[in-house]
């Protein structure tokens, strides 16, 4: 057991350090093209939206302004309110029982759609 | 009822892991968060019947095989536990590393999910230390114990990890047993509100360092058998000053009036601190556990004995006479380690069916094979009992099965409850 316990955690901890390496080391994945329209919007921006009545989230690299629909949102206020002015992806990856949200959501969001979240 | 009771753990580890990952199984995601999901769901599933498994309440240890039994299941479900929830975050960090290695990163040390993210890790981490120090042999019962109790705040905060990310559902009611559950441990059973009221009556020093202590009941007594053990706590009075833990000892008498004599060997800091107690000490019992020598089979018998645990064999004979052909081989260190020698000695000459067979050790491991073909221990094919030190168990159980002695006829208990 207390070898199982040693190689367990010792396997886990290489594995994360092989992570950390592999994000100098590997080649990033061609990041989608911007549509020409699209406006992009800087952090600083986004962070500025962070209140219930103005609240803009930023989701796999778009940028949305919810604010019109946060009153008709299933979820519980501050689950949501939260994440107003912030990237918002991986809450939005895991919502109940760790699951993402559906299709239609994905669809319900685009309505949303402001621009393209820009690199600093 | 035997098989009910063997199936109980399995059972109940199954329920414990299959109800929440059912609830919980994804529906058309990538396999790898899939994975993640149900890997998080199992290893909070089996931390739920680990905390169970660490109960020391007489009726669930009645139906689920004994303490002992259900120690060696909390020891494996936990350490179960806590590789699938190691590989929770690299099943989740693996998804990601499909769009780019940032992103795996940013799953595991995300800029933005703080509270949740950290919560996780902090569980793993408090899980990771409460486990290295259960493995550690070298550290004083106490600090251990202290150590050990990492492992349940662990537990705590990975349910809350999983609250926080907005999954109140299920959580919040096993957040509450799992609480619940701890706080029983905790306030009920280790600072001993749920354990009975004794107090020391007499102590005999039956060799150097074993002290024999009768316990008289102050309220209604323990139903214990002979060769059972009962969790035992002394408190500080009358002059003594107790460590105030519970440890377990066997039982070496039952007597008419509800007394219970133990047998404490000064092994570490509290039981050698225990050799000084005095008659009106206060103590609480808590019990009786183990079965380890009921229902034994109508056939010969072989006892083999390393030191302390002669107990349960004494107990044994000093509550009935021998009703099969008996042959107890007692193994000690030295004459002055030789606890209750005369006493054996006087029972095997007045009782025709007990064989005494004693042997001063000294500080090499005997020669079991020597010593059993001496005894005659063999003949006949007994049914084997062993209690000693885990050494002489592990060399005796090796010897016994090459004798050609099946595993269902050797019969041991493990008193290491750490």
């Amino acid at each position: 057991m207390r070898r199982l316990y040693l190689s367990g955690t010792l396997v886990f901890w290489l594995l994360i350090a092989a992570l950390w390496g592999a994000k100098f080391w590997l080649p990033e994945a061609d990041a989608p093209a911007i549509a020409v329209h699209e406006r992009p919007v800087l952090p600083a921006e986004l962070s500025r939206h962070a209140v219930p009545d103005d609240c803009w989230m930023a989701i796999r690299g778009s940028v949305y302004d919810v604010s019109p629909y946060l009153p008709e949102h299933p979820s519980r206020p501050e689950f949501v309110l939260p994440w107003c002015g912030r990237d918002a992806s991986e809450a939005y990856a895991t919502k109940s029982k760790g699951r993402p949200h559906s299709a239609q959501a994905d669809e319900l969001l685009a309505k949303y759609r402001l621009g393209s979240l820009a690199a600093q | 009822m035997r098989l009910i009771r063997r199936l109980s753990i399995p059972l109940l580890v199954l329920a414990c892991t299959a109800v929440p990952v059912y609830w919980a199984f994804p529906d058309g995601l990538p396999a790898a968060r899939s994975l993640a999901i149900v890997l998080g769901w199992a290893g909070c599933g089996l931390l739920l019947a680990s905390l169970l498994l660490m109960l020391r309440e007489t009726w669930l240890a009645h139906w689920l095989g004994g303490l002992e039994r259900m120690y060696r299941w909390h020891h494996r479900v936990g350490m179960a536990a806590y590789l699938l929830l190691l590989a929770h975050p690299l099943a989740l960090a693996a998804d990601a590393l499909m769009d780019s290695p940032r992103r795996a990163w940013q799953v595991l040390f995300p800029s933005t999910l703080l509270g949740p993210i950290w919560l996780g890790w902090l569980a793993l981490l408090l899980l990771m230390l409460g486990l290295a120090a259960t493995f550690s042999t070298r550290l004083a019962y106490r600090t251990w114990r202290w150590l050990h109790f990492l492992l349940g705040i662990g537990v705590l905060c990975s349910l809350l990890h999983v609250l926080l990310l907005g999954i109140d559902e299920p959580v919040l009611p096993l957040l509450v047993l799992c609480a619940l559950l701890l706080g029983w441990r905790l306030i009920g059973e280790d600072s001993a509100r749920f354990a009975r009221p004794y107090v020391v009556a007499a102590t005999l020093h039956a060799s150097d360092d074993v002290l024999e202590i009768t316990l008289a009941p102050l309220a209604r007594p323990v139903a214990a058998n002979a060769g059972q053990f009962v969790l035992v706590a002394f408190f500080s009075g009358a002059g003594f000053r107790a460590c105030g833990e519970f440890h377990p000892f066997t039982v070496s008498a039952v007597d008419a009036d509800g007394q219970l004599r133990i047998s404490v060997k000064a092994l570490g800091d509290c039981t050698r601190r225990m050799q000084a107690l005095v008659s009106g000490v206060p103590a609480r019992v808590h019990g009786p556990f183990g079965s380890f020598l009921a229902n034994r089979p109508a056939a010969r018998q072989l006892w083999l004995a390393g030191g302390i645990g002669i107990t349960p064999f004494l107990a044994l004979l000093r509550s009935a006479r021998l009703v099969h052909p008996t042959t107890l081989l007692y193994l000690y260190r030295s004459e002055a380690d030789a606890a209750f020698l005369s006493e054996l000695q006087s029972v095997a000459a007045a009782d025709r069916k007990l064989a005494l067979y004693t042997l001063a050790t000294g500080d090499e491991p005997p020669n079991l094979d020597l010593l059993l073909a001496e005894a005659g221990a063999l003949a006949g094919a007994p049914e084997c009992y062993l209690c000693g030190p885990p050494g002489m168990l592990a060399a005796a159980v090796k010897t016994l099965r090459r004798h050609g002695i099946r595993p269902r006829h050797i019969h041991f208990e493990n008193f290491g409850f750490r």
